[in-house]
């Protein structure tokens, strides 16, 4: 009997492991198709055609902020100078109790406007809503409303008053390209299979980026090694995973760093979760679910370029914070939307998409502990094969360093990241370090979101210390 | 097995070893050495990668200024070139020597020119682009960029139309049209605007026989050609609005129809207003609005009421746009009883919108409204809020 | 001799254009982005006979630097010439409701740039 279980537990966890690294080799290729054709048909594509166009639709970049007196004026004007024809920037003072929203009102000279505010969605009521009485920030609209708890909330708010038919969502602290908005609304126009209901593109760590004001004029893999781990991270998951998923319109999630969203499908899904702790992927999840219920072909697009860069988290507490967080609301989406799973209904998104979530990203780290725990007990009893042990060991490691590599040199084939081949070097010598130094340490961070999950922990919601980019070397004259 | 033929002990070993280990191990084995070669190869692939683009920045660097100086020495500011042509006179020679030594006797350096002499004409028109273009013909770069087209790959096929296109360059119809059926849509697509902006004879035969929907993307770049090209026939474009079944067609047509103020298509896009699909609905609405056409406000009064909630938007903001004045107690009647937020504040726009003719209509609402509806027209006529 | 800004970030277009304005004997200072200009615009104390400039551009857009200018109090009307890719409508009478005397979309006719250029700058 216990025999039986001890070979039932290790041929699943054998057919568990061969699959994730099959899976991990089909999004290498399907990415690699993905990225390949991407730059094929960015040589000739005009982005200027959309600028010069009267026909291009008008976005809405929607900002919340809390407590952001440190950086609010320089981000909201590289908001401003954005290139694109026709936008708006909406930044939402989520109740902050700094002086965030008084300098606003300062540097652009802001009045409140009497604004018929309609919430098609829910929300902490708002207070007032102000307009700039300079004509040259005429694009500029700032909602001050009640703390709600979360970006949710005030992403919500931003949405209901969004007069355009496509919003961006980001983070006031997240850096964007100048040309996002162009981007990214390239697909929406190009995309010759359904309606494009969210487009997104790669995330990187900012940590060590030289800025001019707002403005990267330097890129730099961070250079303190559990942001250097997350760039890695951020690499794999976007420019592997995500844009290799979107290949095969299978993307579960669209980063709240960074996306753009089909208003009109967003608003009838019911807008952000403000009790969810994973609140992007919630409402990719529903956008989803409700155009395949409304029978609407929907696609969601990733392109495989970087046009944000965010701060990661430094120390080891706050990524644990972060990561506690992102588990838990993991969690709480596969229990909230578990009737997708393997249900044909839903095709791929059903189908693919969620049962992924469901075994390789939910239970991944669940598998992971008992193995580790079985290991042990394996030593402990004496019952361990070392030469066999340390074989899988270093095949499983060879191959785990192998995928960062390829995801490197894909994200190289778009955009000649990082200025010297030292620095690529150095990110490529860290992917060595990651699967001892920084896994482990997601693995734990991960299951202690689960037990927060299980145990309904009260929410906490650790905002992070901001450093501010403005204190690098070449800052902004005031 | 006998191993033993292998000199070295170890490795004889070694390879016995690895037969007789169980299959797990052997593929842990066989991909251990996989993954190893793997990371080389892909370290070798980025050195070389960036190393390439380097060069190739470097490269672009040295020989765009070169372009730029000798653009200017022999086209901008050459005196010669801008002298008036007596009529029958050979028209004005540009110098080509300059751009037919070094650095443009390569493959290289002739595609950078094309690349320059495309983006100048991204910049300029008039007569420095007719002499760009005159240059792109007197050193045959078109045939660089026709032996694009015979190239196997869509890509560069793409990149051949795009090149032609942006030079204004006629291509045969035999060349283009089996591309506008290609199975790969990006150059199928481009097949189609270049042969609408290439194509002398029926440039706009395509309208009568796409099937497919036009993306927002080709909207934007045909529209961007039919309002650019400069000897282009302009058509009726109502001939589609009436005959056409493509849908995107139709909607694409109302814009230009839109554009053009073609007041004599309005009576096909008032047909238009029976159709069952309720965006082509909208879209016909939008265009009447936009062309202020008074006689059909009547009619769209009579058939607000059994309409989705995007063709009544469109009606309020049509009327609007109309401002006859006619409808005011229509507005103000959905104003004051609609149920819906949108409908009450795009009734409210247009009441607005109607200046002094509503003016007291607009001061008796604000006399008379409840706070909510006070708010939605205040919203509506503060000019610091445009939506 | 007339001064004249030029802002603008591509920078062909910025390059070429100062040349053939040089060339008609302007004296032509350039700027790549709204911050610089803006800069430039201090340091010279606003005084130029005639700004040019881009619309959407890094740190400060066009519209701004417009605002900039006619907000200043100066003792003679700077005029503006905007030159930008933007074909959109609202673009274009924001860039007039802030001041700009004069709109060119690009692709421009230097021909016609250097009319408009001479009839607000003078000779």
């Amino acid at each position: 009997m216990w025999e039986f279980i001890t070979s039932f537990y290790e041929s699943t966890i054998f057919v568990y492991g061969l699959m994730l690294l099959i899976i991990y080799a089909i999004l290498a290729i399907l990415s690699f198709i993905a990225i390949a054709s991407y730059v094929k048909k960015n040589k000739y594509f005009d982005y200027d055609a959309i600028v010069s166009s009267p026909l291009t639709p008008g976005i809405s970049v929607i900002a919340p902020a809390f407590n952001e007196g440190l950086t609010i004026i320089s981000n909201v004007k590289s908001l401003l100078t954005l290139n694109y024809p026709v936008f708006e920037v909406i930044i939402v003072n989520d109740g902050s109790t700094d002086e965030t929203l008084q300098l606003m009102i300062a540097e652009f000279s802001l009045i409140v406007v009497e604004f018929a505010y309609n919430p098609k969605i829910k929300t902490q009521p708002v207070k007032c809503i102000y307009k700039s009485t300079q004509a040259a920030f005429s694009k500029l609209i700032v909602i001050d409303k009640v703390n709600g708890k979360s970006k949710a909330d005030a992403s919500n708010a931003g949405v209901n008053v969004a007069a355009y038919n496509y919003f961006l969502c980001t983070d006031v602290d997240c850096i964007l390209d100048k040309d996002t908005l162009l981007k990214l609304v390239e697909p929406i126009m190009k995309h010759n299979k359904g309606r494009v209901i969210a487009t997104g593109a790669t995330l990187r760590i900012a940590n060590s980026c030289d800025f001019d004001g707002t403005l990267i004029t330097r890129m730099r893999p961070p250079k303190s090694l559990i942001p250097r781990f997350q760039e890695i991270e951020y690499i794999r998951s976007f420019v592997m995973g995500k844009v290799g998923w979107g290949y095969i319109n299978c993307v579960s999630n669209v980063s709240g760093g960074l996306g753009l969203f089909d208003k009109d499908i967003a608003i009838k899904a019911g807008g952000y979760d403000f009790l969810s702790f994973g609140e992007d992927m919630d409402l990719i999840t529903r956008m989803c679910r409700y155009s395949v219920d409304n029978k609407i072909k929907y696609a969601i697009c990733y392109v495989p370029i970087t046009l944000c860069w965010t701060e990661g988290p430094s120390t080891l507490k706050t990524l644990m914070r972060q990561r506690t967080r992102w588990a838990r609301g993991l969690a709480q989406i596969v229990s909230s939307h578990f009737s997708l799973l393997f249900n044909p209904r839903y095709g791929k998104i059903g189908m693919i998409a969620f049962p992924y979530i469901f075994f390789f990203e939910l239970l991944a780290p669940v598998i992971e502990f008992l193995g580790i725990l079985y290991f042990i007990f394996l030593i402990y009893f004496g019952l361990i094969n070392w030469h066999f042990a340390l074989l899988l060991l270093v095949f499983v490691y060879s191959y785990a360093v192998m995928i960062s590599t390829l995801a490197i040199l894909w994200d190289q084939f778009t955009f000649r990241y990082y200025k010297t081949w030292g620095e690529v070097l150095r990110l490529c010598l860290t992917t060595f370090l990651e699967f001892f130094l920084f896994h482990p340490f997601i693995v734990i961070f991960s299951i202690r979101g689960y037990l927060f999950f299980l145990s309904r922990k009260k929410h906490s919601w650790g905002n992070m210390e901001r450093r501010g980019f403005n204190n690098t070397t070449l800052s902004t004259a005031k | 097995m006998d191993f033993s033929y292998f000199t070295d002990a170890s490795v004889a070993q070694l390879l016995e070893e690895f037969y007789y280990s169980p299959l797990i191990i052997q593929i842990a084995i066989f991909f251990i050495f996989f993954s190893v070669l793997c990371i080389l190869v892909t370290y070798t692939s980025i050195l070389t990668k960036r190393h390439r683009g380097y060069r190739l920045e470097k490269k672009l660097e040295r020989i765009n200024p070169i372009i730029d100086e000798l653009i200017l020495k022999n086209i901008i500011f050459n005196d010669e070139l801008n002298k008036e042509v007596e009529e029958g006179e050979p028209a004005n020679l540009i110098p080509l020597h300059d751009f037919q030594k070094t650095p443009f006797k390569s493959a290289f350096g002739k595609q950078a020119l094309i690349n320059r002499i495309i983006s100048f004409r991204k910049s300029f028109k008039g007569t420095i682009a007719f002499y760009l273009r005159q240059l792109y013909i007197d050193l045959e770069l078109d045939k660089q960029s026709f032996n694009k087209m015979k190239s196997t790959k869509w890509d560069k096929k793409v990149v051949a139309l795009v090149e032609l296109t942006a030079m204004d360059m006629s291509i045969a119809d035999v060349n283009i049209l089996p591309l506008t059926n290609s199975k790969n849509s990006e150059l199928r697509a481009e097949a189609r605007h270049a042969y609408i902006k290439l194509s002398k004879n029926e440039p706009f035969k395509f309208f009568d026989v796409v099937t497919e929907p036009l993306l927002m993307w080709d909207q934007i770049q045909l529209f961007k050609i039919i309002t650019t090209t400069e000897d282009i026939a302009i058509p009726n474009f109502a001939r589609w609005v009436t005959y056409s079944t493509n849908k995107s067609i139709v909607s694409f047509c109302l814009k230009l129809i839109v554009y053009y103020n073609q007041v004599d298509g309005i009576p096909a896009v008032i047909k238009l207003l029976d159709t069952k699909d309720h965006d082509l609905r909208a879209s016909a609405i939008n265009c009447l609005g936009k062309l202020k056409v008074d006689e059909v406000e009547n009619k769209l009064l009579d058939i607000y009421g059994n309409q989705t909630l995007n063709c009544q938007i469109e009606i309020l903001k049509a009327i609007g746009r109309i401002r006859s004045g006619k409808s005011i107690d229509f507005l103000k009647y959905e104003f004051l009883h609609s149920s819906d937020f949108d409908l009450r504040k795009n009734a409210a726009r247009s009441i607005i919108s109607g200046g002094t003719k509503a003016q007291e209509t607009i001061q008796l609402l604000l006399d008379t409204a409840t706070n909510e509806n006070l708010l939605i027209l205040k919203h509506c006529m503060n000019p610091l809020i445009k939506f | 001799m007339q001064k004249i800004l030029y802002i603008e970030d591509e920078l062909l277009m910025q390059n070429i254009v100062d040349k053939i304005l040089t060339r008609e004997g302007y004296e032509v200072q350039v700027a790549s982005d709204g911050k610089t200009g803006m800069q430039k615009l201090t340091e010279n104390n606003f005084d130029f006979d005639l700004i040019i400039t881009d619309i959407m551009m890094p740190y400060a857009n066009g519209f701004e630097i417009i605002s900039k200018i006619r907000n200043h109090t100066s003792p003679k009307k700077i005029p503006i010439i905007v030159v930008s890719t933007i074909g959109n409508e609202d673009a274009i009478l924001e860039a007039f409701k802030l001041g700009a005397d004069d709109f060119l979309k690009k692709p421009i006719m230097a021909g016609e740039l250097l009319i408009r250029v001479k009839r607000l700058a003078g000779q």
